[in-house]
């Protein structure tokens, strides 16, 4: 769909300013290159490659935060992270062979995001070259941070139409100490819901269609897979709790990669555009630089 | 001068007709109480000061403002710790006559309400349905929501639940230019500019109304206090618990000249009076489980070299503990007529050394420095009760403080974690931001705000802003 007809490839964040600057034509910004479907169509003079902002920049396990290259894929910050019995718990929609810088543009959510939060929750700081080729270092690698407007808020979900993302800081979770994964059958949605809601709040519920339980081995109506997370009492606790609601069926945690996966990434949907975020483009992006038309905007 | 007092008189009168002239005021000495917030130190009064009644009277009004350019600043209970709501010679708009809980929806679990309710409101409100407002500032009893929003504030218990802007769902703001617009979090499509209004401390609009998340009470609740010999020990120990994977509700660090300041008050919470620190630890949840999660935080103090870990068998014992922190603040009242109330974050790993640099500079400073703050967050509080009148200590207690700000930019940390920029923390924008990042702030603020009209002269230093320089002085004052 896209129209690029030439690559860009920076590798310093002075490069990206200087080609923004410069661009004519404008640019499609390119992380891992796994999103590139979703969306409108761009019609971009160039690509703007972002694979060479790849790799841990600094990362001190005991303040579970990270900061990472925005080309970085959450593959990558999961290997690095596990080392130290932590997560970004970021875990979207589709797999983890997409770049964090990605995730944190179209803020896509994956089924932990109510328990473990959202791209917007999950992000302390990031780097961006703004339209007008700024480099802004907004929020920071601190948990708790009211200094200055949140410009780190405006990029989250912004699909790189004000800036394009080129460093993220992140907040870590440590991995709960159990961790159970189960496929629950003939439950009813009631029962389910009210389970959710209740005194022992899984970290995941997700009802499967057909075609997902049957992947799983599971096939059959009513079938939810749930992910259960905590300390051991906790989490033996939610299970007997389950037990009087359903059948349950042990499996690995693996099954979410396969349920995360059978769910394309959520769309750009065509934005209703109101005149208060068309004049956040055009401050931002003054000349449309940045991914012109993949928002439907009026060009 | 008499166009400019003719000015504000024909103001008043247009603004009387919109709320009713008792609900405006004009004189100095009634204006009196509004020339500062919880911060001492910074006075500005305003020309003017109105207060609407309803969410139509609120639009009215700024729309009335913006017809004639007047700037204006918005103030919820001005319990604010920055000198964010402070109106220099112009107007004041004050939102807590809109007090309405307008709604909660137990089953969605949101609340909306306007923007002067006071926070502690929403959660005995809410206490009906099992459901409580999670963020919870020191001032809650006090503290309006509009102006939590405004700040983004925290509290103790943002470690778990996270701060302000976790729980804001949507808001209606009324932007400086008359115009209502409604902000959500972009989850349909769209930029988040509800995340940029959070904590934006006034400089984009007036919230009319807001959307909060409700959170269900916990099933169990388990409050500990752990009782230290050294700061570094008690540092290190929070440290090691949010590590292990344990995210308390609460866990909050006081440092000795905190508990003696707490215990010689009338908050007296039985605080172990020789201990260097204590560790204030809440953990809450499923009952399951939480005795578990209780046991390991007490043996991971003990590890760290805890003396002892106490834990409050009954909600009396626990009120009383949680009492001597909320009231530390206050209880710093007896040691001296002022109090610097400073908040910077820097990361965890880090709490022991600072907290070594911060007694240091204290000593060399000749004053004495407490600490009580959010460690599970890294969100210091350093605390200086001083005598402003005195001038040499004021200067002392300024030089200090700036050290102690400068040590935590350098440390990867940040000036502000919950009280907000204000005017007090304008200083230090520039050694945390480059000129551009500063220059994409003003920008953000513009597309709000382009007249610059909401709480001028705040947040971002006006020299910052690139499209601002080498303009006339900006029209601070209502006069003007």
């Amino acid at each position: 769909m896209s129209l690029a007809r030439e690559a860009l490839h920076p590798h310093r964040v002075e490069d990206v300013a200087d080609i923004v600057r410069d661009a004519v034509g404008g640019l499609r910004i390119r992380g891992a290159g796994s999103w590139m479907h979703v969306g409108a169509p761009v019609v971009a003079a160039h690509e703007l490659r972002l694979d060479a902002f790849r790799g841990v920049r600094h990362y001190t396990p005991g303040d579970l935060t990270i900061s990472v290259g925005a080309g970085t894929t959450l593959a990558e910050i999961d290997a690095a992270t596990a080392a130290h019995g932590q997560w970004c718990p970021l875990l979207p929609w589709g797999d983890d062979r997409g770049s964090v810088g990605a995730a944190i543009a179209t803020a896509t959510g994956g089924p932990f995001a109510e328990a473990l939060g959202r791209p917007r929750d999950l992000v302390l700081g990031l780097e961006c070259v703004d339209g007008r080729g700024r480099i802004v270092r907004a929020g920071g690698r601190v948990v708790k941070n009211v200094a200055g407007f949140d410009l780190t808020r405006l990029m989250v979900g912004s699909w790189g139409t004000l800036a394009v993302i080129t460093e993220v800081h992140l907040r870590l979770r440590a991995r709960p100490s159990a961790d159970v994964t189960l496929l629950v059958e003939g439950a009813t949605t009631t029962a389910m819901r009210a389970f959710q809601h209740g005194a022992l709040p899984p970290l995941a519920a997700l009802p499967l269609g057909e075609a997902t339980a049957r992947t799983l081995g599971h096939p059959g109506p009513g079938a939810w897979l749930l992910r259960l997370g905590g300390n051991a009492p906790q989490v033996a606790a939610a299970r007997q709790a389950l037990a009087r609601i359903g059948a349950c069926i042990e499996l690995g945690a693996r099954s979410w990669d396969v349920v995360r996966h059978d769910q394309a990434p959520p769309p750009a949907t065509h934005w209703t555009w109101t005149p208060l975020m068309k004049r956040v483009r055009e401050a931002f992006d003054p000349r449309g630089v940045l991914n012109p038309g993949l928002l439907g905007e009026a060009a | 001068m008499a166009g400019a007092a003719l000015r504000v008189e024909s103001l008043a009168a247009d603004l009387g007709a919109i709320v009713g002239a008792r609900h405006v005021l004009t004189r100095h000495s009634t204006l009196l109480a509004y020339e500062s917030d919880a911060l001492p130190g910074y006075h500005k009064r305003p020309r003017l000061a109105v207060f609407p009644g309803t969410q139509e009277e609120l639009v009215s009004v700024v729309r009335r403002l913006a017809a004639d350019g007047v700037p204006f600043v918005a103030r919820g209970a001005g319990t604010g710790l920055s000198g964010g709501a402070l109106a220099d010679d112009t107007v004041l708009i004050g939102v807590q006559r809109l007090r309405r809980i307008i709604n909660i929806d137990a089953d969605a679990r949101t609340a909306t309400v306007e923007p002067g309710v006071v926070n502690a409101t929403l959660t005995r409100a809410a206490a009906a349905f099992h459901l409580h407002y999670a963020p919870d500032p020191s001032s809650q009893a006090a503290c309006t929501l509009g102006g939590n929003v405004a700040e983004n504030a925290g509290g103790p218990h943002c470690l778990k639940y996270g701060v302000t802007l976790n729980h804001v769902l949507r808001a209606t703001v009324v932007l400086p230019d008359g115009e209502l617009v409604t902000l959500d979090r972009g989850d349909h499509g769209g930029y988040d500019l509800l995340g940029a209004f959070v904590g934006s401390e006034g400089c984009f609009g007036i919230a009319v109304e807001l959307t909060l998340k409700l959170t269900p009470n916990p099933e169990a609740i388990i409050t500990m206090l752990a009782d230290f010999t050294s700061v570094a020990e008690a540092a290190d120990a929070t440290s090691r618990i949010i590590a292990a994977g344990i995210v308390p509700a609460a866990l909050e660090l006081m440092d000795q000249a905190t508990i003696r300041a707490v215990e010689e008050s009338v908050y007296a919470a039985g605080y172990p009076v020789d201990a260097a620190a204590v560790l204030l630890i809440e953990v809450d949840g499923p009952r399951a489980g939480l005795d578990a999660d209780a046991d390991a935080v007490t043996a991971i103090c003990s590890a760290a070299g805890a003396r002892d870990v106490k834990r409050a068998t009954d909600a009396a014992a626990r009120e009383r503990l949680w009492q001597g922190r909320k009231k530390a603040f206050g209880a710093m009242g007896r040691v001296a007529p002022h109090l610097v109330v400073q908040d910077a974050v820097v990361p965890r790993t880090q709490l022991a050394e600072l907290l070594g640099d911060i007694a240091s500079i204290g000593a060399r400073h000749g004053v004495r420095v407490c600490n009580v703050f959010h460690a599970g967050d890294g969100n210091l509080h350093p605390n200086i009760p001083y005598d402003a009148d005195d001038a040499d200590e004021s200067a002392r207690v300024h030089a200090a403080m700036q050290e102690i700000m400068e040590r935590c930019i350098a440390a990867g940390g940040t000036i502000t974690g919950e009280h907000g920029v204000g005017l007090d923390k304008l200083p230090y924008m520039e050694r945390l931001f480059t000129a551009d990042t500063l220059d994409a702030m003003c920008t953000l603020r513009e597309t709000f705000d382009p007249a610059r009209r909401a709480n001028p002269g705040k947040v971002v230093p006006l020299r910052s802003c690139r499209e601002w320089q080498g303009l006339p002085a900006l029209r601070g004052g209502l006069a003007g």
